[in-house]
C-alpha cells in the first residue's frame, strides 16, 4: 500500500516538476506504457513473447477514432464506446491466443511469429484501406475528450488510464492467477498435471495484454487527434517489446519504467545521437542474454532493505474435500503405443486394484514411464482403452485427466523454481478446488487443508513458506513434489522413482509418508522402482512390464519364483 | 601384468542434483575384459556415460593410458582412442548401413570390413538399406562392427548382445577374443549372463549406484553373482 | 501459340517459387536442420542486398557483391553462432527472443550507416528476351535458373557428400555422432554459418529488383517461416512444395486483386497449417 500511493503521489506531482513539454511527452508515453504492461502480462509472467501487440493498441485507436469522428456532434456517444474499443482488442487478443495455444508443444516459437505476422498484416490493411483508415495519411481531426481540451489534462488522463491498468495489473499478479501464470512459465507441463488447462490459461493472458493495449490505443485517439497506420504496424510492436525488457519485463512497473524513460528519451535522442538506436539494440540483447530482470532489477536490492509490512493473515481452509471421491480402479485395456517403427507398449493390459501400494518393475525400455504417460494422456494410444473407475480417460488431454484424481510425481524432481514453497503447495491446493473465478481472489493464496498441516509436521521445511523452491536440496524437492502430489488428494497417485537421489534416511523416511499416505487417501499408490530392497517393503502386488506388455503380477515371492522374470533379469541362451 | 589402458577411481555421478552412482573404480586391462552387471537402474548406463564424458563427474577421474581425460568431452575421448557402442539408439537410423560404417572412415571402402561381414553376412546384404528399417538386434551387430573395426585401443559396449541371436552373440565373442588378442582393452555392461561368462576376465557388480562384488572371474562364484542380479 | 498474358503469368508464378525457396533455403537449413528459429534471417538478406549496393556504389562489378557477402555473412554468423545461438540451443524460444534482439541490432546498423530511405541497385543484366511468344526480363530468367540450380546443388552434395552424411548424422543423433569423434560444435556453427551465407546470397539476386532499405528483412523471414511450416521441415520436397504453396497463392491471389490479398490469402493459408497441421504437406518423423 505505501508503494502504491508514493506512486499516485509522484504522479500527481509529476507535471510540475517537469513543465507542460514533458507532461505532454509523457501523457503520450503512459498510454505506450499500458501497452508494455501487457506485454509483461504475456512474457514477464506467462512465459511466452507476443511480436505484435501494436495490433491491439492501434486496432482500438482506429475504432475509437472513428467512432469520435462519426458521433462528433454527440461527443458523450463516443465516450461510451471507447471501452468497448478496448475490449473488442481484448477479444481478438483472446480470439487468437485459444485458437494459436491448443497447438501445444512449440507453440511457444510459432505463436510469436504469428502476432508478428497479424501486425505486419494489420499495417498493410490500415495503408491500403483508404475509404475506412485514411490510407497511409491516416483517420484525421479526431475531435478531443469532451471537456479536457488542456495540455495538462493530457497527461492527468493518461496517468489516471495508466494507474488504473497497473492497478489491474498489480491485482493479477498477486491473484491465484498471477501464481499459475508464473508456474506455467517454470514448468508448464507440471502445471497441467495439477489439472489446470495451460492453454487457456495463456489465451487468458493474452487476451488481458490485448484489453491494457486496446485501453492505451481508446484513449490515444481523441487525444493525438490523429491515426495512423503507424500505431498498429510492427514499429510501436518491436519497441513495447523492447522497453518491456529494458525496464524489467517481470516486474510490475519494470514495464512503466522502460517505456517513460527509454521510450521517451529515444524520441528525444533519435535525431541527435545516430547511433542511439543501435546502443539501445545493444543494450536488448544484453538483457535478454545476461540480465532478464532489466532496470527495475537494478533495483531490486534497494527494495529488500524495505520489505512491504505484511499483516499476518490466517490461514483459511480449503474448500470441498475431494477424498469424498470414492476410489476407483485403474484399468489399461489392450493399450499399444507406437512411436515411428518402435513398439512402446504392446497391446498392455493391467488391472490395478483401488486400493493399496503396487510396484511396477522392469528392464529397460520395458514401459514403465511409458505406461504413465499414456495414462496421465501425454502419450497417446493407437488403440486400447484407458478407464478409472469405469470412466474412460484415454484420448483425454493431461489437465483433465488430472482433474479425474490421477496425481504423479515424476521422476526428475518438478516443482516450480522460482515459486515460494507456499505458493508451490498453494497450486497444489488450487487443483481441483479452486474455480475460475476464485482464481481472481487474492484470498485463496492463505488455503491450508488438514492434510497439509499433517505435511507441515512431519516436515517443518515446509512450513518456511517464503523460500524459494530452488533453494532446496535435491531430497527436500524430491518431499516438495510428493507433497504436493499428496495435496490433491488423488486416487490413483503415480510415482515414478520417488527416492532416486535419496540418502538412506531420506528413504526410510519417504516411504513412511508413502504409507501413512496410503492409509489416509485410501487410495491406490503406483511406483515404479528399481530398488528391489524398498519393492520387498512397500509393495503388496508387484507387476513386471517386458517390452511393452505384462510379463507377471503378484506378491513380491511370486515374482521371484517365476522363470519368466527370472529369464528377462539374468538372460539366457535362446 | 599388462597394463590399464582406461581407469577411473571414485567415480560419482548423477543427473542435475540427483546422485545415481557412488565411489565406482575400475580398470580396463590391454588384452581383457571386465564386464559390468547388475540389474536395470543400478547406474550401469550412468556409469558409461561418464566414463565417456556424456555426463559430468560430481567426483572422481578417468585416466587413459595415466593421463586424465576427465575434462574432455566424447568427441575427443574418441579421439583419444575411446570407441563406444551406446544402449540406445545405437546406430542413425535416416543413414544407410554402408554410410553408418564408413560415415567416420579413412574411405567409402568396405574392404576393413570383410571379417565382419564374414561373421554376419545379413550387414553386407543391406548395405544400402537405411539402418532405421533393421531389426533391434540387427542395429546391435550394426553397431558393435562399427565400434570394433574403429580399431581404438579401449572399446566400451552398453549391453551389445540386446536383442541379438544366439548364434550371433557367439561370433560377437569370436570377434571380442580376436580384439583382445590383440591388446584391445574392453568394458561390456551386460545383462545376459550366460554371455558376460564367456567374455569376461574381471566382473564388477553393481547395486545401489555402487559396487557390490568386484574380482577377477576365477575369484567369484556363479551363485553370488546370480543373488546380485535376480530380483 | 499460347496467350502470351497466360505465359507472363506462368513464368512470374515460376520466378516467385523459385526465388522463394532459395531465400527459403538459409533458413530452411538452420530451422529445419539445427532446429534454431533464426528471426534474424531476413536481416542476413538484407545484408546482401546492401552489399550488392555497396559493389554499385564502389563502382565494382555485380559479382564482387558475392564474396562481399559471403564475408559479412560468414564472420557475422559465426560470431552470432558462438555467442547467441550455442548456449541457447535446448531453449527454442530464448533463442526466439535473441535472435529477434539481433534483427533489430541488424536493422538499426543499416539504419544509422544507409539511412532509412529506400536504395536502388541496378539490373545486371536488363533488357528481355523473347521467350514463349512474349516477352521477359532476362534477370529475371536468370534468377530462376540460379535458384532451381542452387537448391538442386545444395540437396546433391547434402544427399551424397561425406559432410552432409556427417550433418544428417548429427542432426537426427547427436549423441551418436559425438560418440564416433563428430566434434558437434563445429559441424553445428558450420551449418549454421552455410545458412546465414544462403540467406546473404539471395538477398544478392533480388536486390535489383526490390526496393533495398532497412526493414525489407521482415518479410522474408516471415515468408521463409511459412514455407517451411506449411511445405515440412528437413526435405527438400518439403521446401518446394511450400515454395508453391506460398509462392503460387501469393502470385495467384495478388495478381487477380492486389498484393494486400495475397499477403492476407498466405496469411490464412500459413495459420490453417500451424493450427491444423503443423508438420507441413510433407511431415517427416
Amino acid at each position: 500500500m505505501r508503494a502504491a500511493s508514493l506512486v499516485v503521489l509522484i504522479a500527481v506531482v509529476l507535471p510540475f516538476l517537469l513543465g507542460q513539454f514533458w507532461a505532454y511527452q509523457l501523457g503520450l508515453y503512459a498510454l505506450y506504457a499500458a501497452a508494455a504492461v501487457g506485454v509483461g502480462v504475456c512474457w514477464g509472467q506467462a512465459g511466452f513473447l507476443p511480436l505484435g501487440q501494436a495490433l491491439f493498441f492501434g486496432l482500438a485507436a482506429y475504432l475509437s477514432g472513428l467512432a469520435f469522428v462519426a458521433f462528433q456532434d454527440t461527443p458523450i456517444v463516443a465516450v461510451l464506446i471507447l471501452p468497448l474499443a478496448a475490449i473488442a482488442a481484448g477479444l481478438l487478443a483472446y480470439l487468437i491466443g485459444s485458437l494459436v495455444f491448443r497447438r501445444s508443444g512449440e507453440s511457444g516459437a510459432y505463436f510469436s511469429m504469428i502476432t508478428l505476422a497479424l501486425a505486419l498484416l494489420a499495417f498493410q490493411i490500415a495503408t491500403s484501406w483508404n475509404s475506412v483508415t485514411g490510407g497511409f495519411n491516416g483517420l484525421k481531426g479526431i475531435p478531443g475528450l469532451p471537456g479536457f481540451d488542456d495540455i495538462s489534462d493530457v497527461y492527468y488522463v493518461s496517468a489516471a488510464i495508466l494507474l488504473a491498468v497497473l492497478a489491474f495489473a498489480g491485482w493479477l499478479y498477486n491473484a491465484p492467477i498471477g501464481v499459475l501464470w508464473r508456474a506455467l512459465a517454470q514448468n508448464e507441463r507440471r502445471l497441467q498435471l495439477f489439472g489446470f488447462d495451460t492453454n487457456q490459461l495463456k489465451a487468458v493472458a493474452f487476451g488481458i495484454s490485448g484489453l491494457m493495449a486496446g485501453v492505451g490505443g481508446a484513449i490515444y485517439a481523441p487525444q493525438q487527434g490523429i491515426v495512423t497506420p503507424q500505431v498498429i504496424g510492427f514499429g510501436l510492436s518491436a519497441e513495447l517489446v523492447i522497453w518491456a525488457a529494458v525496464g524489467g519485463r517481470a516486474s510490475l512497473f519494470g514495464p512503466v519504467i522502460g517505456t517513460l524513460l527509454v521510450g521517451s528519451l529515444t524520441a528525444q535522442l533519435r535525431d541527435t545521437l545516430p547511433f542511439w538506436e543501435v546502443l539501445m539494440a545493444l543494450f536488448f540483447i544484453a538483457i535478454v542474454l545476461v540480465f532478464p530482470r532489466g532496470v527495475a532489477g537494478l533495483a531490486e536490492p534497494l527494495l529488500r532493505r524495505f520489505p512491504p509490512r505484511r499483516r499476518k493473515q490466517a490461514a483459511i481452509v480449503a474448500p470441498g474435500d475431494p477424498a469424498a471421491r470414492p476410489p476407483a480402479k485403474l484399468a489399461l485395456d489392450d493399450v499399444s503405443v507406437h512411436v515411428g517403427e518402435v513398439t512402446i507398449l504392446d497391446q498392455l493390459s493391467v488391472d490395478f486394484e483401488q486400493a493399496g501400494i503396487f510396484c511396477v518393475i522392469g528392464p529397460n525400455g520395458a514401459g514403465k514411464t511409458s505406461m504413465f504417460n499414456a495414462v496421465s494422456g501425454e502419450l497417446g494410444a493407437a488403440s486400447g482403452k484407458i478407464g478409472l473407475g469405469g470412466v474412460m480417460t484415454s484420448g483425454l488431454a493431461p489437465h483433465r485427466v488430472s482433474a479425474l484424481g490421477v496425481a504423479r510425481k515424476l521422476q526428475i524432481p518438478s516443482v516450480f523454481p522460482d515459486l515460494s514453497i507456499a505458493d508451490n503447495l498453494a497450486v497444489a491446493l488450487w487443483s481441483g478446488r479452486a474455480g475460475k473465478l476464485a482464481l481472481l481472489d487474492p484470498r485463496l493464496r492463505r488455503w491450508t487443508s488438514p492434510m497439509l498441516k499433517e505435511l507441515q509436521s512431519r516436515y517443518p521445511f515446509l512450513a518456511a513458506g517464503a523460500r524459494k523452491a530452488a533453494e532446496l536440496s535435491h531430497g527436500e524437492q524430491q518431499i516438495l513434489e510428493l507433497a504436493m502430489a499428496l495435496l490433491t488428494e488423488p486416487r490413483v497417485l503415480l510415482l515414478d522413482e520417488p527416492c532416486a537421489g535419496l540418502s538412506p534416511e531420506e528413504t526410510a523416511a519417504a516411504m513412511e509418508i508413502i504409507r501413512w499416505a496410503q492409509q489416509r487417501l485410501g487410495g491406490a499408490i503406483i511406483i515404479i522402482e528399481h530398488d528391489m530392497s524398498l519393492v520387498k517393503e512397500l509393495a503388496q502386488i508387484v507387476y513386471v512390464l517386458h517390452n511393452g506388455a505384462l510379463l507377471a503380477k503378484g506378491s513380491v515371492a511370486a515374482i521371484q519364483a517365476d522363470p519368466a522374470v527370472r529369464a528377462v533379469y539374468v538372460g539366457g541362451e535362446k | 601384468m599388462s597394463r590399464p589402458r582406461l581407469r577411473f577411481e571414485d567415480l560419482t555421478g548423477g543427473y542435475g542434483s540427483t546422485t545415481i552412482v557412488r565411489d565406482l573404480a575400475g580398470a580396463a586391462i590391454a588384452g581383457e575384459a571386465l564386464c559390468v552387471l547388475g540389474r536395470n537402474g543400478v547406474g550401469k548406463t550412468t556409469l558409461m556415460k561418464l566414463l565417456t564424458g556424456y555426463l559430468p563427474c560430481m567426483r572422481g577421474r578417468v585416466l587413459l593410458d595415466e593421463q586424465p581425460i576427465t575434462a574432455l568431452d566424447p568427441a575427443a575421448r574418441r579421439r583419444a582412442g575411446v570407441s563406444y557402442c551406446p544402449q540406445e539408439r545405437p546406430v542413425f537410423d535416416d543413414l544407410s548401413v554402408r554410410d553408418n560404417l564408413t560415415l567416420m572412415g579413412a574411405s567409402r571402402k568396405l574392404a576393413p570390413f570383410r571379417r565382419y561381414f564374414d561373421r554376419f553376412p545379413i550387414l553386407e546384404r543391406r548395405l544400402a538399406q537405411h539402418a532405421g528399417t533393421l531389426s533391434g538386434g540387427e542395429k546391435k551387430m550394426l553397431s558393435f562392427v562399427r565400434g570394433l573395426a574403429e580399431d581404438q585401443p579401449v572399446i566400451l559396449l552398453d549391453e551389445p548382445s540386446e536383442g541379438v541371436q544366439w548364434e550371433n552373440i557367439l561370433h560377437m565373442e569370436a570377434l571380442i577374443v580376436e580384439k583382445k588378442a590383440a591388446g584391445a582393452a574392453f568394458i561390456v555392461v551386460e545383462q545376459n549372463l550366460a554371455f558376460a561368462e564367456r567374455i569376461a576376465d574381471r566382473y564388477l557388480i553393481m547395486d545401489q549406484g555402487r559396487t557390490m562384488l568386484e574380482g577377477s572371474r576365477s575369484e567369484i562364484e556363479r551363485s553370488h553373482v546370480l543373488e546380485h542380479l535376480h530380483v | 501459340m499460347p496467350d502470351p498474358l497466360i505465359v507472363t503469368q506462368a513464368i512470374n508464378v515460376l520466378y516467385g517459387v523459385s526465388t522463394l525457396a532459395v531465400l527459403a533455403l538459409g533458413l530452411a537449413v538452420i530451422f529445419g536442420l539445427l532446429g534454431v528459429l533464426n528471426i534474424a534471417h531476413g536481416e542476413f538478406v538484407m545484408i546482401g542486398a546492401y552489399c550488392a549496393y555497396v559493389a554499385q556504389a564502389g563502382g565494382w562489378p555485380y559479382l564482387a557483391a558475392l564474396p562481399l557477402t559471403l564475408a559479412v555473412c560468414a564472420i557475422l554468423g559465426l560470431a552470432v553462432e558462438w555467442i547467441m545461438i550455442r548456449p541457447l540451443y535446448r531453449r527454442p524460444f530464448d533463442t526466439l527472443v535473441a535472435t529477434w534482439g539481433l534483427s533489430l541490432l541488424l536493422r538499426k546498423i543499416a539504419e544509422a550507416i544507409f539511412g532509412l530511405g529506400y536504395q536502388s541497385v541496378n539490373i545486371p543484366l536488363p533488357g528481355t528476351v523473347k521467350l514463349l511468344g512474349t516477352e521477359y526480363p532476362i534477370y529475371r530468367l536468370l534468377l530462376i535458373g540460379i535458384s532451381l540450380a542452387v537448391v538442386a546443388a545444395l540437396v546433391v552434395w547434402y544427399g551424397q557428400s561425406r559432410t552432409g552424411s556427417r550433418i544428417r548424422a548429427m542432426v537426427s543423433n547427436p549423441e551418436l555422432a559425438q560418440a564416433q569423434g563428430i566434434s558437434v560444435r563445429w559441424l553445428a556453427a558450420g551449418t549454421f554459418v552455410t545458412g546465414t551465407c544462403l540467406a546473404g546470397l539471395g538477398g544478392v539476386m533480388i536486390a535489383p529488383l526490390v526496393p533495398v532499405q532497412p526493414f525489407m528483412g521482415l518479410d522474408y523471414v516471415l515468408r521463409a517461416f511459412f514455407v517451411l511450416i506449411v511445405g515440412g521441415l528437413g526435405s527438400v520436397a518439403g521446401l518446394f512444395s511450400g515454395a508453391a504453396a506460398i509462392g503460387g497463392v501469393d502470385s495467384i491471389i495478388s495478381a487477380a486483386t492486389n498484393a494486400a490479398n495475397g499477403y492476407f490469402a498466405v496469411l490464412v493459408l500459413a495459420i490453417l497449417f500451424l493450427w491444423l497441421r503443423p508438420r507441413g504437406i510433407v511431415a517427416r518423423g
